[in-house]
């Protein structure tokens, strides 16, 4: 069995359905008392003009413009890795996060994080199991209101 | 384009179990973002045989696709993957915690 290095690349794309509205899928993303039960516990804000994460104790994750405010269908905002003093001195990055209306109460939640170029670090942070994780966690606690990993408990 | 029907992960499965399938992710995973002019040079196959795949690919929701200008780019999306992953093998990780937490108790009560 061979292993395949992979590139981390400049822009990437994730894709899952969700049986939820988008009004759902879109509180999920942008409110913290969602964001705390899949998103590495961090509590996350997002406004028409600020994005704000906050890690457990309060410490500053994520500080950054919000580019498109349209809900409950497309929010585009940037991103500087502020939770690691490496990642934190690379170039901001941008998250495009969108949301189709599909048949039988399903969604299409697209996520493209790009402008990565000047970011290596970050770039291989996300990729991976970075955003996989995020993804199939806000899948889960959005479609059962169970999280997958229990943030609260193990913090 | 990824259904959204519960015969999703059959699709997952069925799309992994073609190994000209399975060289597509692993381009894909070495240089994320390709055309189909790209993998198509990497693969003994006419270019319809190479759409083919994706397609199926597609439906998995195992590749997905972006255009950029008059390209349509093709990116890996392991999502699916990780969520069989979800659902099968942690039950086998709860299983074990939940052993182990049996186990504890057992022992404590003996004690």
């Amino acid at each position: 069995m061979s292993t395949i290095t992979s590139t981390a690349l400049a822009t990437q794309v994730y894709q899952v359905f969700i049986k939820a509205t988008p009004e759902a899928v879109w509180d999920a993303i942008t409110r913290p008392e969602f964001t705390a039960r899949y998103y590495h516990g961090a509590r996350i804000t997002i406004t028409r003009d600020h994005y704000d994460s906050r890690g457990p104790q309060g410490e500053v994750w994520g500080e950054d413009s919000v580019l498109e405010f349209d809900p409950p269908r497309r929010l585009v905002h940037a991103w500087r890795s502020l939770y690691d003093p490496e990642m934190a001195d690379e170039e901001a990055s941008r998250v495009t996060w969108e949301i189709e209306p599909r048949e039988s109460g399903y969604c299409l939640l697209t996520v493209v994080h790009d402008r990565l170029d000047q970011s290596p670090k970050t770039a291989a942070s996300v990729s991976g199991t970075g955003w996989m994780m995020v993804l199939s966690g806000l899948k889960t606690l959005v479609e059962t209101g169970e999280p997958l990993v229990d943030f609260a408990a193990t913090s | 384009m990824i259904s959204p029907m519960t015969e999703d992960d059959d699709r997952v499965f069925k799309a992994l179990a073609d190994p000209t399938r399975r060289h597509l992710l692993d381009r894909l995973f070495e240089r994320d973002g390709r055309t189909l002019t790209e993998l198509e040079s990497e693969l003994e196959m006419s270019r319809f045989g190479v759409m083919k795949h994706l397609r199926v690919l597609e439906d998995a929701g195992l590749v997905a696709t972006r255009r950029s200008g008059r390209e349509k780019l093709h990116y890996l999306n392991p999502v699916p993957i990780r969520l069989i992953h979800d659902r099968w093998i942690d039950k086998y990780t709860e299983r074990r915690v939940s052993a182990l937490a049996e186990l504890k108790s057992r022992l404590e009560e003996t004690a």
